[in-house]
């Protein structure tokens, strides 16, 4: 009960110095939102891409698009005659527009999609030999897998993670800098309310206490903001993505996300970390008592 | 209950206090005159730990205060009233809310506090300003919550240093008496002024300082001013 009064104690006081924050709460907020949007997209991007990479350089599958006027039918008969291929399936344009006309609301245009392939193998080193040789083969316009596009995915996973990391690692010094300004106005003005506290025998902790609490505070409300940002921004790419997938590859519909609870808590312990971090290291630095 | 033994204090090489010696017994009244810059704030600061020693030992209720390490500080100032010539009252805070500061910060129970704090503005005869804020009130009434403040704790040991500095003599009459009276509970009560007024109405013990030394030590003194030139 004693603690929990202290604790109330302390709270009140970090109420107070948030008052007292003004418009540089805001400052420290949108700057430590913007951190946190980019490592929490960095991260919700990578996550996804690794799993798809995952998903896709597993996959069996080759698709292969027809050229106008061939019969498909003889195309297919010629693949099958292929080593390591265990079984062709047709997806005639027709079947294939009816399809994406049905899962979207398509304008009615004339049918742009040829004639596909999807070719089944029976081992995964195989994948790169068949494709080579049906990207050769006269009827094919041209050969997709997954491998391929999984192997450029993770290469672009890799770039990103590198820059994310230097650009959040950047924006988090920035944040600091904010951080230990703004507490130290904090402390600045007041200075002599410290002394007196400190004079009255008040513990240093209750003392830094409230100055840490409202660090934390600035990272438990950008972590709140950023998530929902990130949210937003996914919900529109995952809208944009589904279509765009539709036809290209068989495992476009399957769902890839990194879940936001995961993420919530991942900009939480940093946000909170950097916050209550950069007034911790301030406070000591600027309350001597 | 204070004890200075063979106290020497230099600020940067400048000696502020040399040899000092002094005690002070449970429940006494005694005050430390000297004129400016004598070292009377030094040995208050010394008291209460905001300044060590160059050498030489501290003692408050048996406990040598110079070996405390920084986080035994707050429990030592805890255990003491401290008064000051500036009130050190805080600005934005009621008169209510001065008083209950420490006593919230150490978790005391709501009623508990109001209790307290009740009972030491009745002490200082204030009960009926607890909601004004420090600015609306005269001078003495400001040192009188700053009294308040200091025993709401119930401290064994009260220091004030020079806490009539600010005020016309009636206000510091009435400050002085006010610490008597609490000194009559039982509390030891260390005075530091430059006040002869006030040292001279009471005729309790008087340990003056001059330049840094102690140079007289007498009960129901006087404290006379050197008279230059
Ligand atoms: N923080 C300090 N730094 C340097 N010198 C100081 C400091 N505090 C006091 N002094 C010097 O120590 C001497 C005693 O000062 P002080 O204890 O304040 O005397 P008093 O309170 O009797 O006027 C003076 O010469 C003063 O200038
Ligand atoms: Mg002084």
């Amino acid at each position: 009960m004693r603690q929990l009064r202290i604790l109330s104690g302390v709270v009140v006081e970090t109420m107070q110095g948030l008052k007292q924050g003004g418009w540089s709460n805001w400052l420290v907020v949108s700057i430590l939102v913007i951190a946190l949007t980019i490592f929490g997209g960095v991260l919700q991007l990578t996550m996804t891409l690794k799993s798809v990479v995952a998903a896709w350089g597993s996959q069996l599958v080759i698709s292969a698009y027809l050229k106008d006027g061939d019969d498909p039918r003889s195309v297919a008969r010629t693949v099958s005659q292929l080593p390591d291929v265990k079984l062709v399936e047709i997806v005639p344009r027709d079947v294939a527009w009816q399809e994406m006309q049905a899962s979207f609301k398509v304008a009615s245009l004339a049918n742009p999609l040829p004639n596909t392939l999807h070719i089944q193998l029976t081992r995964p080193e195989a994948v790169e030999k068949t494709a080579l040789c049906l990207r050769a083969m006269d009827g094919i316009e041209h050969v997709r897998y997954p491998l391929a596009v999984a192997r450029n995915l993770n290469r672009f996973r890799q770039f990103l993670e590198a820059t994310g990391v230097a650009v959040t690692a950047a924006l988090t010094a920035a944040t600091l800098m904010v951080i230990g300004n703004t507490i130290q106005l904090v402390i600045q003005s007041r200075m002599r309310e410290i002394e007196i506290q400190s004079l009255m025998g008040v513990s240093p902790w209750y003392i830094k206490g409230p100055l840490v609490l409202q660090g934390a505070a600035y990272g438990l409300v950008s972590a709140l903001v950023a998530t929902s940002l990130i949210w937003a921004g996914r919900v529109y790419v995952e809208a944009c993505v589904a279509g765009q997938l539709v036809g290209f590859l068989p495992l476009a519909g399957q769902q890839f996300g990194y879940g936001m609870l995961p993420t919530f808590l991942v900009l939480l312990v940093l946000g909170v970390s950097v916050g209550a971090g950069g007034s911790a290291w301030t406070s000591g630095r600027y309350v001597k008592i | 209950m204070i004890r200075l033994q063979n106290v020497y204090k230099d600020y940067g090489g400048r000696p502020a206090l040399v040899n000092v010696n002094l005690h002070i017994g449970v429940g006494e009244f005694a005050f430390l005159v000297g004129p400016s810059g004598a070292g009377k704030s030094t040995v208050m600061r010394l008291l209460y730990r905001e300044e060590k020693p160059t050498s030489g030992q501290v003692f408050i209720g048996g406990i040598d205060i110079t070996r405390l390490d920084r986080a035994q500080v707050p429990l030592l100032r805890r255990r003491l009233g401290i008064v000051f010539q500036d009130y050190k009252l805080l600005p934005k805070q009621t008169v209510f809310d001065n008083v209950a500061y420490i006593l919230r910060a150490l978790g005391v129970e709501r009623m508990e506090v109001s209790r307290r704090v009740r009972s030491a503005l009745t002490v200082v005869n204030l009960e009926d300003k607890e909601d004004a804020y420090p600015d609306e009130l005269s001078g003495g009434e400001q040192q009188r919550v700053g009294i308040a403040r200091a025993i709401v704790n119930g401290p064994p040991v009260l220091l004030a240093d020079e806490p009539t500095g600010n005020l016309d003599p009636v206000a510091s009459l009435e400050i002085v008496q006010l610490l008597e009276r609490i000194s009559q509970r039982g509390t030891t009560v260390f005075i530091s002024t430059h006040d002869q007024f006030i040292v001279n109405s009471l005729r309790k013990r008087v340990v003056s300082l001059k330049a840094g030394q102690v140079a007289g030590d007498v009960d129901s003194g006087v404290y006379e001013m050197e008279t230059i030139g």
